[in-house]
C-alpha cells in the first residue's frame, strides 16, 4: 500500500489545493491561485503538487484521485469526485479525530460542519449566496486598508476597542468602513470591527448545526488569525489548531477517502 | 420491467390523459363559443388551467405499474372537479362564496352554496405552471404588499386586485393560518366591496370549551350566510355529507397502514395530492371515497405482490408545511436519482377522529374539530408541541428514514420553529433537511436551488451518490 499514491485535488473558487498522500502520510502539497477554467486549475495545482513531493512524482503515478470543492466536476483525472463538505470534514478528523465542529471558511461561501465520531457529516449549513463573511469580503475590506489580507489580520489585533460594524452585506459594510476611516477613527479598531462582524455570522451559521469541542477551523480564511480569534470570544471557547495547513484540508480530505475507496 | 408492462403504463397514461382532455374540451362546449371567449378575456389564468393535463406528466413520469394507475387516478379526480368549479364562473353566481381555506366547505355545500377557495389559483397555478404567479405576486407588491408576506396570500391578492376574481357575493375568512394570509383578506373585501364573515379560532383548542366556542363560531357563520346570501342550511345534506367524508377517511386510514410497510406500495402524490384535494376542495363527494377506495385497492394489491411503488426504496420520508407547489416534479426526481420516496406529507396526516353525525351540534362540533386542529391551524398556532410531537409521531409510525421541510421563506411561523427541529433532530439523530426555496414563486430559489440543495444533503448526510 505504501507504494500506492493517492490524490486529493480541492478546485475552489479561489484557489486550488491538492494533497498528495501514500501510507506513511503527505508527499507533497500545493496552492495555487484559481483560473477561469477549473479543468486548468486542476491540472495546474496537481502538476504543482507533484513538483514539490518529496520523490519524484508524475500525476501519472497517482492510483486513486479524488476531486472536490466547486469545480469537482471538472477535474479530468479524477476517479471520482465527493463533496468538499464529507472532504473537510473526513481531513479535519483524520488530523484531529476529537474534532465535532468545523467552520470553513472559503473564498465565496461558508460552512458549518457537524462531525460524528468516524468522520461522517452529522449536519451543515453554508451560506453560499452572499460574499460577507468570505475571503472575498476580506479582501475587499484590506483592500480599503490599503493593505493584504495578512496586514489586515495583524492589524486588527493591534485594536483596543472594538469598533461595532453593523453593515452585513459587503457592498454596505464597505461604505460603513470608509465613513469610518473618513471620521478618522482608529483602523485598528475598525479593523477588528470588521473581524468581529464575520465571528458574528460564522457564529449564526454554527448554532444552525450546533457547536460541540473540538471546534477547528478550515479553508483559505483559517489564516486569519483576527478572524480566529474574534470567533473564539464568540464562541467562548478555543478552536484547534489543526496540524495540516487548514487551508489544505478539502484535499487533504479528498486524498484521505482516495486511500480509503481504493483500499474498499 | 417487461415490455408488457411498459406498454400497459403507456396506455395508462394515454388513457387518462385522454379523459382529462374531454373533461377539459366540455367546459367551452357548456359554456358555449361566446362565454368561453369572454371568460378566457376576464380571466387570462383559464389558459394555464386549460393546461391541467401537464400535471398527468408530473405525477406519472418514471412511475410504474399500480403507482402510476394511483397517480394519474388523482389527477383523474381533479381535472373534472376543477371543471365543475370553473362553471360557477358562469352560473349561479349569486351564491357563489369566497372562502379561505380554513373554512369548512362542507356548511357551504349543504347550504346550497357555490364554492370559491380564494386560495386554490395560488396553489394549482404554479403546480400547472412554474412560473404562473409570479405576475400576480408582482401585483400585490407594486400595490404595497411588503415582500416578506407570503407569496400564497400576494398571488391571491394579486388576483383580486387584478379583478380577476369570479363574481363572489360573498366572503368567508378566519384568523389562521397566519398573519399574511388574515391580513390580505381586509384588502380583498375593500377591494370587492361585499360583506365578509370572519371566524374566530381559538388559539388553545385541546379542550372541550375551544370546541364549543368554535363550533357556536360556525353557527353564528351559518346563521350570517343565511342573512348575506340565498343559502339555508339543510341539516340532512351536511348529514350526508359529513358521512360522505367519514366513508373517505376511513378509507384514507387503510391507505396509511399500507404505507406504513416498507417498501411503501403508494407514495406521494397518490398519498397527499389525493388528500390535499378530497379533503380541502370536495369533501363529502362520492368521487373522492371512490378514490381513496381505488387507492387502498392499489396499495393492498402491491403489498400482496410485494411490490414497491419505487423499486429502488432507499430512503422514507416526510414532507413538512405544504407541498413545493411549483417544483411538484422534485419528489418524482428523487425517486429516481436516490429512490428517496415520499411516505406522506404534513398536509395530509389529520388524526382527527370521525365527524358524529348523530345531531346538528356533532356535526358542528366534528368540523369545528377538524378545522381548529387542521395541519395549518395547529402547526402554525398554539405552543410548538403541536408541530414537533406530530413530526416525530409521524417519523416514527411511518417508519421513515429522514425528515424533509419545505422551508418557505414566506412563513413567518414556521421559520423560528425550524431553528429548534434542526436542534430536536440533532439530538434524536434524525437526519433532517430544511429546504430554504419560496412557496410559490421559483425566482426566490429556482428548481436547479432546490436540487443543489437536496444533492448536497443526500451526498454529504445520507451518504449517496448518483
Amino acid at each position: 500500500m505504501n507504494r500506492k499514491l493517492f490524490a486529493g485535488c480541492d478546485v475552489g473558487s479561489t484557489t486550488g489545493k491538492a494533497v498528495l498522500l501514500n501510507s506513511n502520510g503527505i508527499l507533497g502539497q500545493a496552492v495555487c491561485q484559481s483560473e477561469i477554467d477549473p479543468e486548468e486549475t486542476a491540472k495546474k495545482v496537481l502538476a504543482q503538487a507533484c513538483e514539490m513531493a518529496t520523490t519524484n512524482i508524475s500525476p501519472n503515478d497517482i492510483t486513486y484521485l479524488i476531486g472536490t470543492g466547486y469545480g469537482r466536476r471538472e477535474v479530468p483525472f479524477a476517479n471520482e469526485n465527493i463533496s468538499e463538505i464529507t472532504c473537510h470534514a473526513m481531513g479535519a478528523f483524520s488530523c484531529l479525530p476529537e474534532t465535532r465542529t468545523i467552520i470553513d471558511i472559503g473564498g465565496q461561501d461558508v460552512k458549518a460542519i457537524s462531525v460524528g465520531t468516524k468522520g461522517d457529516v452529522l449536519d451543515f449549513a453554508m451560506n453560499d449566496k452572499c460574499a460577507a463573511g468570505t475571503g472575498r469580503f476580506f479582501e475587499m475590506m484590506a483592500k480599503i486598508f490599503r493593505m493584504d489580507i495578512e496586514l489586515f489580520s495583524d492589524l486588527s489585533l493591534q485594536s483596543k476597542k472594538t469598533i461595532a460594524v453593523t453593515s452585513q452585506c459587503s457592498v454596505f459594510a464597505e461604505t460603513e468602513v470608509i465613513t469610518l476611516l473618513a471620521k478618522r477613527k482608529n483602523p485598528a479598531d475598525i479593523a477588528a470591527g470588521i473581524q468581529t462582524s464575520v465571528a458574528r455570522r460564522c457564529f449564526t451559521l454554527m448554532k444552525k448545526t450546533g457547536i460541540e469541542p473540538l471546534v477547528t477551523i478550515t479553508g483559505g480564511c483559517s489564516k486569519n488569525k483576527g478572524l480566529v480569534k474574534a470567533l473564539e470570544k464568540k464562541l467562548r471557547m478555543p478552536i484547534q489548531n489543526l496540524p495540516i495547513d487548514p487551508q489544505l484540508m478539502g484535499a487533504y480530505g479528498a486524498a484521505v477517502m482516495a486511500m480509503k475507496r481504493y483500499a474498499g | 420491467m417487461g415490455i408488457y408492462s411498459q406498454i400497459q403504463d403507456q396506455i395508462v397514461y394515454y388513457q387518462s390523459w385522454y379523459k382529462n382532455y374531454c373533461n377539459i374540451m366540455h367546459m367551452p362546449i357548456r359554456h358555449g363559443p361566446v362565454q368561453t371567449v369572454k371568460n378566457l378575456h376576464k380571466y387570462p389564468w383559464l389558459w394555464q388551467l386549460a393546461k391541467v393535463n401537464r400535471l398527468l406528466d408530473m405525477v406519472t413520469k418514471g412511475r410504474q405499474g399500480n403507482y402510476r394507475k394511483a397517480t394519474a387516478a388523482v389527477v383523474e379526480k381533479v381535472v373534472p372537479n376543477l371543471m365543475q368549479l370553473l362553471d360557477n364562473l358562469n352560473t349561479d353566481t349569486d351564491r357563489l362564496v369566497l372562502h379561505e381555506d380554513m373554512v369548512p366547505p362542507e356548511i357551504l355545500f349543504a347550504m346550497g352554496l357555490k364554492t370559491w377557495m380564494s386560495e386554490l389559483l395560488g396553489i394549482l397555478l404554479p403546480m400547472v405552471d412554474s412560473h404562473s404567479v409570479e405576475k400576480y405576486i408582482d401585483i400585490a407588491e407594486n400595490a404595497g404588499i411588503p415582500p416578506d408576506v407570503c407569496s400564497l396570500p400576494k398571488g391571491t391578492m394579486g388576483i383580486i386586485l387584478n379583478q380577476e376574481v369570479p363574481p363572489v357575493k360573498a366572503i368567508l375568512t378566519s384568523n389562521s393560518p397566519c398573519d399574511g394570509g388574515m391580513a390580505s383578506y381586509q384588502l380583498i373585501k375593500n377591494k370587492l366591496d361585499i360583506p365578509m364573515y370572519q371566524l374566530d379560532v381559538p388559539y388553545n383548542f385541546y379542550n372541550e370549551r375551544a370546541i364549543n366556542y368554535f363550533a357556536n363560531e360556525l353557527k353564528e357563520m351559518i346563521a350570517w350566510l343565511e342573512t348575506n346570501t340565498p343559502g339555508k342550511m339543510d341539516w340532512d345534506h351536511l348529514r350526508a355529507i359529513c358521512e360522505e367524508r367519514n366513508r373517505m377517511a376511513a378509507y384514507e386510514l387503510e391507505l396509511w397502514e399500507a404505507i406504513r410497510q416498507r417498501p411503501a406500495p403508494l407514495a406521494a402524490e397518490a398519498v397527499y395530492l389525493s388528500h390535499l384535494w378530497c379533503f380541502n376542495v370536495t369533501p363529502g363527494d362520492p368521487g373522492g371515497t371512490e378514490l381513496f377506495k381505488y387507492l387502498v385497492e392499489l396499495a393492498n394489491d402491491n403489498v400482496q405482490k410485494n411490490i414497491a411503488a419505487v423499486p429502488n426504496e432507499k430512503y422514507r420520508t416526510v414532507l413538512w408545511n405544504p407541498p413545493l407547489l411549483h417544483f411538484i416534479k422534485l419528489f418524482s426526481w428523487a425517486e429516481r436519482h436516490y429512490g428517496l420516496t415520499l411516505i406522506i406529507d404534513s398536509m395530509s396526516y389529520n388524526r382527527q377522529p370521525f365527524i358524529d353525525t348523530s345531531t346538528q351540534e356533532s356535526m358542528l362540533k366534528g368540523l369545528a374539530h377538524i378545522i381548529m386542529t387542521g395541519p395549518m391551524a395547529r402547526h402554525t398556532r398554539g405552543p410548538s408541541e403541536n408541530y414537533f410531537n406530530d413530526m416525530f409521531y409521524i417519523y416514527t409510525y411511518f417508519d421513515l428514514d429522514m425528515i424533509l421541510v419545505a422551508g418557505h421563506i414566506g412563513c413567518k411561523n414556521t421559520a423560528a420553529l425550524n431553528g429548534i427541529l434542526r436542534e430536536k433532530c440533532r439530538k434524536k439523530g434524525i437526519p433532517v433537511l430544511i429546504i430554504d426555496y419560496d412557496l410559490s414563486d421559483p425566482r426566490v430559489v429556482s428548481h436547479d436551488g432546490i436540487i443543489r440543495q437536496m444533492d448536497r444533503f443526500m451526498e454529504n448526510i445520507m451518504k449517496n451518490t448518483h
